[in-house]
């Protein structure tokens, strides 16, 4: 798994070691019950369409995913070797859980779906993606949803 | 960031050491393997723990910081006993762009039959990213043998059409692995891949003739973006 000891060398000590950014303030807020609440995908797998151009290296860009995306039309751009691709062969929803959410909808759990949902390129310097987290939340805004899944690679 | 503009997060996160230094708001630390944040393709009932768990943090009030652990490791994380790999001749390695070229259509033949069934059974395939059509693989990747830097159309630069070649060539094997019977754990698609197919062997010869290249943007690619280092040879 994912547990640092099972990572093998020397990405595990790449992992381990990744600069990551520390914040002066934690902002942290409240919203309605679960089952009131619009939930977006926000995911690092820099999941593009099919015949549009691949992330470039170190990109900071967002791209938007209509929630009608196909999934066959769905491709994993992402510069890193390191992660596992079979598990989106078999099924999107590993990475990107829109199948899962929308059941959760349709059960009640959660008050809806997002009509956008968003990807990056994890690896890249999130002091680069500034520009891309005011366009998403520009669109989060937009649509009201209040509540947004992160799902790294 | 997104939650300093007002929106409620939650981060599904493989990596606790670094949820710890980034702190979100909301984390879930979940056992499972890179690339898989919801632990298990084709299993909705573990899906949706994951997914519930993760939600359910939204409704914490005891912020500003919540990280929590998911309890179980996913059932695919071992491997499966039962699972048997496409069966190909052995090709052995080339010597030379021309055979690599001859070996590389022999096995990719033989295995179309095999990936075609792959896309059936998920309804999809992920190849698609180097926008060269699966039969001009071999002569492509056996000018980049040769240290050629063929131009290929939708792509910037001969270094990255060769990146996503590669990634093409891993999805198609990748693919045609899970055609058939249950399904393997990937380090057990990992090794038939890089040790037992012609392909393997051709990527890492793709990495060599990469790191020979005097084009330094290959050069840089091919070192780190072609073979994981697990699977460098010696």
């Amino acid at each position: 798994m994912a547990r640092l000891e099972d990572i093998p060398q020397p990405t595990r000590d790449a992992v381990a070691n990744l600069p990551c950014r520390s914040f002066d303030t934690h902002p942290f807020v409240a919203g309605p019950p679960l089952a009131q609440r619009r939930v977006a995908i926000l995911t690092s797998s820099a999941l593009i369409r099919r015949g549009d151009p691949p992330f470039p290296f170190g990109s900071g860009e967002a791209r938007f995913i209509p929630a009608t995306t196909p999934a066959g039309e769905q491709l994993v751009s992402h510069v890193s070797i390191n992660f596992d691709r079979s598990g989106f062969q078999r099924d999107r929803n590993v990475v990107f859980p829109l199948d899962r959410l929308n059941e959760l909808a349709t059960q009640g759990v959660i008050g809806g779906v997002a009509d956008t949902h968003y990807t990056v390129m994890g690896s890249t310097d999130p002091a680069a993606m500034l520009g891309s987290v005011s366009q998403i939340a520009g669109q989060l805004q937009q649509e009201r949803i209040d509540a947004v899944l992160l799902t790294p690679v | 960031m997104l939650e300093s503009r007002g929106v409620p997060c939650v981060a599904i996160g493989a990596v606790r050491v670094q949820m710890e230094k980034t702190q979100p708001p909301r984390g879930l630390f979940v056992p499972f393997q890179l690339g898989r944040p919801l632990g298990e393709p084709e299993n909705v009932a573990f899906q949706q723990r994951v997914l519930l768990q993760a939600l359910g943090l939204l409704e914490r009030t005891d912020g500003p910081v919540i990280l929590e652990d998911f309890p179980d490791d996913p059932p695919g994380w071992l491997d499966t006993h039962g699972w048997v790999p496409p069966s190909l001749p052995d090709f052995g390695t080339p010597a030379d762009p021309a055979s690599w070229r001859v070996g590389f259509t022999a096995e990719l033949d033989a295995l179309q039959p095999v990936w075609e069934r792959a896309r059936a059974r998920f309804g999809r395939s992920t190849v698609g990213l180097s926008r060269v059509a699966r039969t001009e693989w071999p002569a492509l990747a056996a000018a980049f043998v040769n240290g050629e830097l063929p131009i290929v159309a939708g792509h910037d630069t001969a270094a990255l059409a060769l990146r996503f070649l590669c990634d093409d060539i891993k999805a198609f094997y990748g693919e045609a692995g899970q055609a058939d019977g249950p399904a393997p754990a990937s380090r057990q698609l990992d090794a038939w891949f890089w040790r037992g197919t012609l392909a393997g062997r051709l990527l890492v010869a793709l990495r060599t003739a990469a790191m020979a290249s005097g084009n330094n943007a290959m050069k840089t690619v091919g070192g780190r973006f072609f073979v994981p280092a697990p699977w460098l040879p010696g």
